[in-house]
């Protein structure tokens, strides 16, 4: 009898502890089962990024569709053409007359007589309009790399016609989009300086005048007939001689251009100017640090029977210092407008503040204010501590508590250029950052204010920080580096919304980032 | 919100009253799956298809008796069958000599919480915590115990008897309760201590 009865009290009381037992599920529980029981509520969200991925797609396809003939032909001739040294490779005769042929078709009879005398009668390319955008290639390729070529070099592929004209024809076939009077300019005086990086690799004294464009085009037609090369000069003279006749002949066929033809030209060359590139140069990716230090404030909310949390201002009854953090992340930016970038990246945030406490030597019974969400009501749960609030006090065992998280974020934002000068920007800039919390430490301040409770599942896995920045921005050869003051401020309580104590973090940092266009 | 308007709200497929519902009552289910589960992730496993068949059974409640009794119900016979999908319950270990020990209540120190028993019932093998959580805490009987895991009934109770005598054993050692001067075993035989 004796033993029943123990035995049905020993059964009461692990069934009362075991009934008064009580956990927190995660919001993803939740979400799961919401999903499962209204699947139609998930289309919004599909198809909102159905819509999202359609757009970038269409604006990727609007920017570059226009460039798809040239970088096809660029393809087709280009790389069977020159290899990473700037050697002639051999030519492949399929590839080039497939390149010819589609050339041909979509570049009209303009270029037809051009491409098909010089394959045909072995003319010289020269006297046609399409040179005098390819010269520059032209002279990079018997350059090579600058300084790396010798003038018996030169010499060699320039009295070898036959590889000469080929070349011309590839290069015509390469560049045929970029003829327009304008381009021409400069072209040509890249070609002048190529000239002159040659002569000064090889010690030559003759120099051609930066200026001789006009020059040279008002005598065009005189010196056409009688600047042929000179077989006994050196290469650089050679070179020289050859520019100049092309630069005439260029002048002549100009010349000789009806009105219709030079207007067909400059808008098939306005239209299909490098596009690929334009939209490219806007992008840029970045990787970026700052360090922060990390700030918060506390508040409650509470209401019904309960008289949680006694004082007051609950900011001036905890020993609470501030942490350092970081955050780094990669960035894409795109300039929309001269000054305005909009940006989007991946980050990676860690948050840390320190709390100052005692350590106590065995486990006490505490509590910790919760909000019912049916009614909004606050009551106490029963949470076990081992920490105490050391703040009015001289702790015995002094403990440091750190309030941790560990969160990936999307910092979505724009950056306004304040003033520009020569190798430095001025920017402010502001994001939103959608934040996953996947990790961290919460202790929180018990509701007699007495004790600190550590509890994990009280943090609030998803969130929303806002971000402010300035920084200075500097060109450093092809890369950008920043740097500049950030502040970064946490919108909702890092807490879950049935905790009546609210954790606002802000933090203070100093970005240094460094970018690359693309 | 009251209970009545949760189930209304609940029968008319309202995700408001479906959340109300599921948030005053998911944190003692998710206590009772934590029982059953190897760790807090099965439970919440456990929890979340539970409460998808409250709700998809919602409209075969019938006011009969608490509505928490009929929720615990469901999401109990779910731990089971999510149990059952992974494990026999035949799993046994040999205890020779199993003593119990009296337990007054004033034998339980007031530092004695939920969670520290809860974590003890745990910490006995898997099919000693079944049978005991659904005897001790969820008031089964042997024989509907064996009906549920497919057992004798006579292996439901024998289950039930390993595992009261282990707990005790690790509640003492935790020092979670005291070890009486009076010693039995739980066939009636007093010793002294």
């Amino acid at each position: 009898m004796e033993n029943e009865f123990y035995t049905a009290e020993f059964e009461e009381l692990i069934k009362d502890k075991a009934d008064q037992f009580r956990m927190y599920p995660t919001k993803r529980v939740w979400h799961s089962i919401y999903n499962n029981l209204h699947p139609s509520r998930r289309w919004p969200s599909v198809f909102m990024s159905l819509f999202l991925i359609t757009s970038l797609m269409l604006i990727g396809y609007l920017n570059t569709g226009n460039n798809t003939v040239n970088r096809q032909i660029n393809n087709l001739a280009y790389n069977e053409t020159y290899n990473q040294t700037g050697n002639v490779k051999t030519i492949n005769t399929k590839k080039q007359n497939a390149a010819y042929t589609k050339t041909k078709q979509l570049y009209g009879k303009n270029y037809d007589n051009a491409f098909e005398d010089v394959i045909t009668n072995k003319t010289d390319l020269y006297n046609y309009t399409i040179v005098k955008s390819n010269k520059p290639n032209y002279f990079n390729l018997v350059n090579g790399v600058a300084g790396t070529k010798t003038n018996a070099d030169i010499i060699a592929v320039e009295n070898n016609s036959h590889d000469k004209e080929l070349i011309q024809l590839m290069d015509a076939y390469i560049k045929s989009n970029q003829i327009l009077t304008d381009v021409a300019v400069n072209n040509k005086k890249n070609s002048i300086n190529n000239l002159k990086r040659t002569a000064k690799n090889t010690n030559a004294d003759e120099l051609i005048d930066d200026n001789s464009l006009e020059d040279l085009n008002a005598t065009a037609t005189n010196k056409a007939a009688s600047s042929k090369p000179v077989t006994n000069k050196t290469g650089i003279d050679k070179l020289n001689e050859v520019d100049k006749e092309v630069t005439s002949k260029i002048s002549a066929v100009k010349i000789g251009l009806t009105n219709e033809e030079k207007d067909w030209i400059e808008n098939f060359a306005l239209e299909n100017t490098s596009l690929k590139n334009k939209w490219k140069s806007r992008f840029a990716v970045s990787f970026y640090v700052t360090p922060a230090v990390n700030y918060r404030k506390l508040s409650t909310e509470s209401k019904g029977s309960a008289t949680p949390f006694a004082n007051a201002d609950i900011n001036s009854v905890v020993n609470q210092k501030p942490g350092l953090g970081i955050e780094t992340g990669l960035g894409l930016s795109y300039t929309v407008a001269k000054s305005l970038i909009v940006k989007a990246g991946f980050q990676f945030n860690y948050t840390k503040y320190n709390i100052k406490a005692d350590q106590i030597n065995h486990p006490i019974l505490t509590a910790i204010v919760l909000n019912d969400p049916s009614t909004g009501n606050s009551y106490p749960a029963a949470r076990i501590s081992t920490v105490s609030n050391s703040f009015n006090s001289t702790p015995i065992r002094p403990v440091t508590l750190h309030n941790t998280t560990y969160q990936i974020s999307i910092p979505i934002g724009f950056a306004y250029k304040l003033s520009s000068q020569k190798n430095a920007d001025w920017f402010a800039g502001a994001s939103v950052q959608p934040t996953y919390v996947f990790d961290g430490k919460a202790h929180l301040i018990s509701s007699d204010l007495k004790s600190y409770v550590s509890d994990r599942s009280t943090i609030n896995s998803w969130n929303l920080n806002f971000g402010f920045e300035t920084y200075m921005n500097f060109k450093l050869g092809t890369y950008d580096l920043q740097v500049g003051p950030q502040v970064r401020y946490q919108v909702n309580s890092t807490y879950r919304k049935n905790v009546a104590l609210i954790e606002k973090p802000y933090a203070f940092g100093l970005k240094f980032g460094l970018t690359k266009a693309f | 919100m009251t209970d009545d308007l949760m189930l209304s709200g609940c029968l008319r497929n309202n995700a408001a009253a479906q959340e109300a519902l599921y948030t005053r009552f998911s944190p003692r289910m998710l206590g009772v799956c934590y029982r059953f589960a190897k760790n807090r992730e099965d439970a919440e496993d456990m929890l979340q298809e539970g409460f998808i068949k409250v709700f998809s059974q919602i409209h075969q409640y019938r006011n009969e008796g608490a509505f928490e009794g009929w929720i615990r119900r469901i999401v109990v016979h779910t731990c089971i069958n999510i149990l059952k999908k992974n494990k026999k319950f035949s799993d046994s270990v040999d205890i020779t000599n199993a003593h119990s020990i009296h337990v007054r209540e004033e034998m339980i120190p007031s530092i004695m919480q939920a969670k520290q028993v809860v974590e003890c019932i745990r910490s006995l093998p898997l099919g000693y915590k079944t049978v005991l959580n659904l005897y001790a805490i969820e008031g089964y009987t042997h024989k509907e115990i064996a009906f549920m895991l497919d057992i004798e009934e006579s292996t439901s109770r024998s289950q039930y008897t390993r595992a009261k005598s282990m707990l005790e054993e690790i509640l003492i050692r935790k020092k979670i309760i005291q070890k009486s001067k009076k010693k039995t075993n739980f066939f009636g035989a007093v010793s002294p201590g």
